[in-house]
């Protein structure tokens, strides 16, 4: 009985470890790809950053813009440079280039394993595509986040802030929702909870907005009414309206 | 696509003469075919017995006899009210055209009451050999706001010129200034920027040419019809900003002006005051932005301006006023974001507006009558020239002033 024991756990233990020295050079071929793509991407990265400052890329593509356009290419990079921008997707393309030699290495280091690189190989692409759709969808939700926030405020909405929240997370849920498709989890249960979350934000922005915006509409159907009068009818001296006097303040003239 | 002016290009044909030369050229690159018999009536009683030579997009065979019609370039862009970058290439043109000494830009269809500006704007340019003359109107304190605020003091502190309406609406030019002014709205053209606005003040402080104000007490400037002030504001400020930068490495070395002693204007007391529902409309927006853009404006402002912001967000209506040395870091500090892109450039102008609609509440407040408002924007503009050193020190090192 004992001897059996003894020898199950041996064989157990001799199974484990052919695994793992099988499995191993595999990992180890994976992260000396990773590392040395990494080294290559943080040299050509530092390269071309030089070279990009060297040719003052900023300050061209900056003249080359026009200065009231809505969206710049420095608006969307990091600190508002291209060249970092530039910098930093050269790497970034290293170290995806990495990963999937990496990827390709371990598949050929561990013979049996051939489905996994089979299965991780696009599953990674797709993990890629969706951080990248996340990452677009942040900025994205920024930008109109603030586009709605000033203009809200300026058009003097006392909910602007709610709004502006509205719309950014109207755009980070549809991320979401996309990035999760994309990686093909959750199945109809984040269809149906992303439909479910969408329509409660736009239900609660209009909510909101047709709430809030009750004596806007009001001013303005007034406004319309003063500048269309309704033909005068006859009516009683004690039916006289209290106010009949035009607005006598002056109006701001900006320019 | 605005006009690009080529030796090539053939102007569109209308049946008029086309003179070999003339003294004065006038452009109204602006006008409709309705305004344009009156406002030849004017122009020709404003150059009585003067042979003139006036560019129109529009035609009419009712014309003085003295006036002798040219086409002009129809295909205008800008923002209509005021001279585009466009409009000053298309008058150099025509100017270099037909050799003419003097050349008057008119943004819109001068008013019988305007013949007097017309005669001292080219009068000026002919006779005391000055390269730009610009009209100075009087204004009351409730008009020509933006211009107070922010185009007057910045580039009198800047550019060291004193001229009061520095995005002028008329404009009598030199060969040679308007020479400078093309090639400069050249660029902008091949940039496809040539709807911006041109800045023709600060053109003529660097290229060393004289300006000169002649006094428009009789007329006021044309009103933007565009009533959106969001959109004309964030346009214009725009515009001036990047002036600022594209000529940063004159202003960072030009000296000011010799500054004048502006005695501080009476604040009126809390009790005494009246506060206006305009008043009373623009502090409410900035009490709404100060609630709201705090995020937004602690990447542009340092926490001193932020905290003077504060302390003002929670003054009553009744002794609401803005420090002008507050108001002159505010906007050098937009202006340095602008440079830095610190955020979208519409965004950033966009978040200055309840700022400056600050600025014009406590001006208005400050204000009892019509001849008390040039002492406020006087002491305006002098603490935009004591800051100036403030936007220099910034501009060279944008992140000392910030924790």
């Amino acid at each position: 009985m004992g001897q059996q024991i003894t020898l199950a756990l041996r064989q157990s233990i001799h199974r484990i470890v052919l695994v793992l020295v099988s499995f191993l050079p595999g990992v180890l071929a994976f992260l000396l790809a990773l590392i040395v793509f990494t080294l290559i991407g943080w040299v050509i990265s530092a390269l071309l950053r030089r070279l990009l400052v060297a040719l003052r890329f900023d300050e061209r593509l900056a003249s080359r813009e026009a200065p009231n356009s809505p969206a710049v290419l420095a608006d969307w990079s990091p600190s508002n440079s291209p060249t970092l921008l530039a910098a930093r997707t050269a790497f970034w393309i290293c170290v995806l280039a990495g990963i999937a030699v990496g990827i390709s290495a371990f598949d050929a280091s561990y013979t049996s394993g051939s489905e996994y690189s089979f299965f991780l190989l696009p599953y990674v692409a797709h993990l890629t595509g969706a951080i990248l759709i996340l990452l677009a969808g942040g900025i994205l939700a920024r930008f109109l986040a603030r586009s709605v926030l000033i203009g809200a405020v300026n058009a003097q909405l006392h909910y602007a802030r709610f709004l502006s929240l509205g719309i950014k997370w109207l755009v980070l849920v549809l991320a979401a929702a996309m990035a999760l498709d994309h990686l093909r989890i959750g199945g109809g249960i984040v269809e149906l909870a992303f439909g479910i979350l969408f329509g409660g934000i736009v239900l609660t922005l209009s909510l909101a907005i047709g709430l809030g915006s009750r004596d806007l509409v009001t001013r303005s159907i007034e406004k319309t009414l003063d500048m269309n009068p309704p033909k005068p009818t006859p009516i009683s001296p004690t039916e006289f309206p209290t106010r009949t006097d035009p607005d006598p303040r002056p109006k701001l003239r900006h320019f | 696509m605005p006009p690009t002016l080529t030796q090539d290009e053939t102007l569109p044909a209308t049946g008029l003469i086309t003179p070999a030369a003339a003294d004065l050229l006038i452009c109204l690159p602006a006008i409709t075919p309705d305004a344009l018999p009156a406002a030849l009536e004017t122009i020709a009683a404003a150059f009585p017995n003067e042979s003139l030579l006036v560019a129109s997009s529009s035609t009419n065979e009712q014309k003085p006899d003295s006036i002798t019609l040219i086409p002009y370039p129809t295909d205008r862009s800008g923002l209509g009210w005021i001279l585009a970058a466009s409009d000053y290439a298309a008058a150099s043109k025509l100017a270099a055209d037909h050799t003419a000494a003097t050349i008057l830009l008119l943004s819109d269809a001068p008013t019988p009451t305007g013949a007097p500006l017309l005669r001292a704007l080219a009068d000026t340019i002919r006779s005391t050999r000055v390269d730009l003359a610009v009209p100075r109107f009087h204004l009351g304190p409730s008009e020509g706001l933006v211009t107070s605020a922010i185009l007057y003091p910045l580039s009198r502190a800047l550019f060291g010129v004193d001229i009061r309406f520095p995005l002028p609406t008329e404009a009598a030019l030199s060969p040679r200034m308007a020479q400078r002014l093309a090639s400069t709205a050249q660029r902008l053209i091949t940039l496809n920027q040539g709807a911006s606005l041109l800045w023709p003040v600060a053109e003529a402080a660097i290229g060393g040419l004289s300006v000169r104000e002649v006094d428009a007490a009789e007329t006021s400037p044309p009103a933007p019809p565009q009533e959106d002030f969001n959109t004309l504001f964030t346009n214009v400020v725009n515009s001036l900003f990047a002036d600022i930068e594209s000529k940063a490495s004159f202003w960072q070395r030009a000296r000011i002006l010799p500054t004048r002693p502006v005695t501080a204007p009476s604040q009126p007391s809390i009790e005494a005051a009246t506060v206006s529902p305009d008043i009373l409309s623009t502090i409410e927006s900035f009490h709404l932005a100060a609630a709201n853009l705090q995020e937004i404006w602690s990447l542009v402002l340092p926490p001193q301006s932020r905290l003077a912001l504060k302390k003002l967000s929670e003054l009553p209506a009744a002794a609401f006023a803005m420090e002008p040395n507050l108001w002159a870091r505010i906007v050098y500090d937009f202006a340095l974001a602008f440079h830095l892109r610190t955020l979208n450039r519409n965004h950033l102008v966009g978040a200055m507006i309840p700022l400056y609609l600050a600025w014009v509440a406590g001006h208005l407040r400050t204000i009892n009558d019509d001849s008390t408002t040039t002492q406020p924007i006087q002491q305006t503009a002098a603490a935009f020239e004591a800051e100036k050193s403030y936007f220099v020190s910034r501009w060279r090192w944008p992140d000392r002033f910030n924790p």
